[in-house]
């Protein structure tokens, strides 16, 4: 089976030639298979946005490949088109690309651009409000009447209604309050529970990565640092926090109680995880 | 692409004309430009070359970025050569052919044209090489300034001024970023007739307008919560000061003024 997407050697320069040429991305080689949740983290500045901005050729190589279903994308302008509607991309702030004067019209501009019949676009439109979870009375609203947060939703579901394989998101829960963060985040894991796409995205909270991904990539200073499961990154702990990181902060209380002599194990990365530990713990089984 | 435009493209150096009075520099810069209006003959025309290569030295600007400046008047350059190679007529003919006439007139006029043309993009581009956009408002505001009296608001057009070329590489980014968004959504920006283009901007150009204004709403606050109140009773904190330097550049200016209409006087007029 041919991976999502798969890049080999690549690398991006801004202002290339001129004195202030910054290598944004160095010779990264990843794959991403067919219906992974992967999660990208690294510092601010380290590459993450330009990396995705490639997935779907939003930014050309300087060097390497890019291969989406197992297609090289810049081989013919086609190909290019393809991986646009293949690969959603949803950036940071979302909803500030919207446009159209009701919500629905908004979330039925991609599959407008995808040249579907009407039929088609009412239906995707109608799935994509759902499993984003725009709120049926807010279809026929204008999109700027809407909350911070309910814009978000519209926006994602502007992207989810191309019905892509792969939904790339950059910093989706970026500027949200705590409750509308942890909505937001169970609805990306049902968007892939209910529909088994391909998911990957960018995040600066280790407690949303421990708790959605099943695989991490690790970006440091332009080039992929680490790969793998969320226990093999969240287990070097000390080369994270060299790179400006952590481990989720569970995590570290366990480490904590660890150090003052309690029986607690130390791959715990989500609160879910604590519960049956603490539970045991308060139960009065101090250890050793 | 759209962030290969340069406005507002200071250079950053220490050379003589970096360092001369913003208002000086201004003020000269405006002077020599009509000079080159005054050159009546080629001796003339040739001081005006001297002083236009002359500056650009001092500059310590590469040569290679005054070409750029000259690159996007090529086609206005190349267009009113040919128009006034064929069109002005007088003097000796060089060439003829049915209704086609080169003479000598219409050489000398495409001539002076085109190297008139370049020394004012050359001149006025480096006042901006040299000059920082701020400092360049700054020393228009001031030199504006007597205009107070006729109930012209001077401070708040510089301030507007300084502002709006403040903002034009973020809305660049903007730009950018806005459609590389749509695009993400199948936007389709490069083919089509010009109805399908126009209107394949509007995705781009609502969400542009609606943050630009919100932007100019959290500026305008930002500026109010820092006491901002407009131009009355508002000091500096970096004076201009006019230096022996200055005298000197506006004395050449001067010479060079003086000089073009001496060799108008002395030599016979070809234009
Ligand atoms: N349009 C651009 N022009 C020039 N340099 C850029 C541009 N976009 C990004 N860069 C530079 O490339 C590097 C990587 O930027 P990128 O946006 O990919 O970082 P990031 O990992 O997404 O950061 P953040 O977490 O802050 O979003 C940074 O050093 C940045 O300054
Ligand atoms: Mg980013």
């Amino acid at each position: 089976m041919t991976s999502a997407i798969e890049i080999t050697g690549l690398s991006h320069y801004y202002n290339k030639g001129t004195p202030n040429e910054v290598a944004a991305i160095k010779n990264a080689n990843l794959r991403i298979e067919k219906g992974e949740l992967v999660a990208i983290i690294g510092h601010t500045g380290s590459g993450k946005s330009t990396l995705i901005s490639h997935f779907n050729g939003l930014l050309k190589p300087d060097e390497g490949k890019v291969f989406v279903d197992g297609k090289d994308i810049w081989q013919s302008k086609e190909s290019l088109r393809e991986s646009r509607f293949k690969v959603g991309l949803c950036f940071q702030y979302p909803e500030y690309q919207l446009f159209e004067d009701t919500v629905f019209k908004d979330i039925a501009f991609g599959p407008k651009n995808m040249k579907l019949d009407d039929e088609e676009v009412k239906r995707r439109v109608l799935r994509a409000a759902q499993l984003a979870g725009v709120k049926p009375e807010h279809l026929d609203k204008s999109p700027f009447d809407l909350s911070g947060g309910e814009k978000r939703r519209a926006a994602i579901a502007g992207v989810m209604s191309m019905q892509p394989q792969v939904l790339v998101f950059d910093e989706p829960a970026a500027g949200l309050d705590p409750h509308a963060r942890k909505q937001l985040i169970d609805m990306i894991k049902s968007y892939r529970e209910q529909t088994g796409c391909t998911v990957i995205f960018v995040s600066h909270s280790m407690e949303d990565v421990a708790y959605l991904a099943d695989r991490i990539i690790v970006i440091n200073q332009a080039e992929i640092a680490m790969q793998g499961s969320v226990s093999e990154v969240f287990s070097r702990g000390d080369e994270l926090t060299s790179m400006g990181l952590n481990v989720p902060e569970i995590t570290r209380i366990f480490l904590m109680l660890r150090e003052k002599g309690y029986d607690v194990p130390k791959d715990v990365y989500t609160v879910g995880q604590a519960v049956p530990h603490i539970k045991r713990l308060m139960e009065g089984g101090r250890a050793i | 692409m759209i962030s290969d435009i340069t406005i507002g493209q200071y250079y950053s150096g220490n050379s003589v004309l970096h360092r001369m009075d913003a208002r000086m520099k201004l003020i000269l810069t405006f002077a020599s430009i009509v000079a080159i209006f005054l050159c009546k003959n080629f001796f003339s025309l040739g001081l005006m070359v001297i002083f236009t290569v002359a500056a650009t030295l001092l500059s310590c600007v590469p040569a290679k970025m005054v070409i750029k400046s000259l690159k996007p008047i090529i086609v206005i350059l190349i267009f009113t050569a040919v128009l006034n190679i064929f069109y002005t007529t007088g003097g000796d003919t060089y060439f003829k052919w049915k209704f086609i006439e080169i003479t000598e007139e219409g050489v000398n006029t495409a001539i002076f044209m085109a190297i008139r043309i370049v020394s004012l993009v050359v001149l006025s581009s480096l006042l901006t090489y040299t000059t920082t956009p701020t400092l360049l408002t700054d020393a228009l505001e001031r030199i504006l300034s007597p205009l107070k009296v006729f109930k012209i608001k001077v401070h708040t057009l510089a301030m507007m001024m300084t502002l709006a070329l403040r903002f034009i590489p973020t809305l660049i980014e903007e730009i950018n970023r806005i459609m590389n968004a749509q695009k993400a959504r199948g936007a389709d920006l490069e083919t089509g007739g010009i109805v399908a283009r126009a209107k394949a901007l509007i995705p781009i150009f609502i969400p542009l307008m609606i943050s630009s204004f919100r932007r100019a709403y959290e500026l305008a606050f930002a500026m109010t919560c820092r006491g901002y109140t407009g131009g009355e009773g508002r000091t500096r904190m970096k004076q201009m000061k006019l230096r022996v330097s200055d005298f000197i550049a506006c004395a050449v200016v001067c010479a060079l003024v003086g000089g073009i209409i001496a060799l108008n006087i002395y030599f016979e007029a070809v234009i």
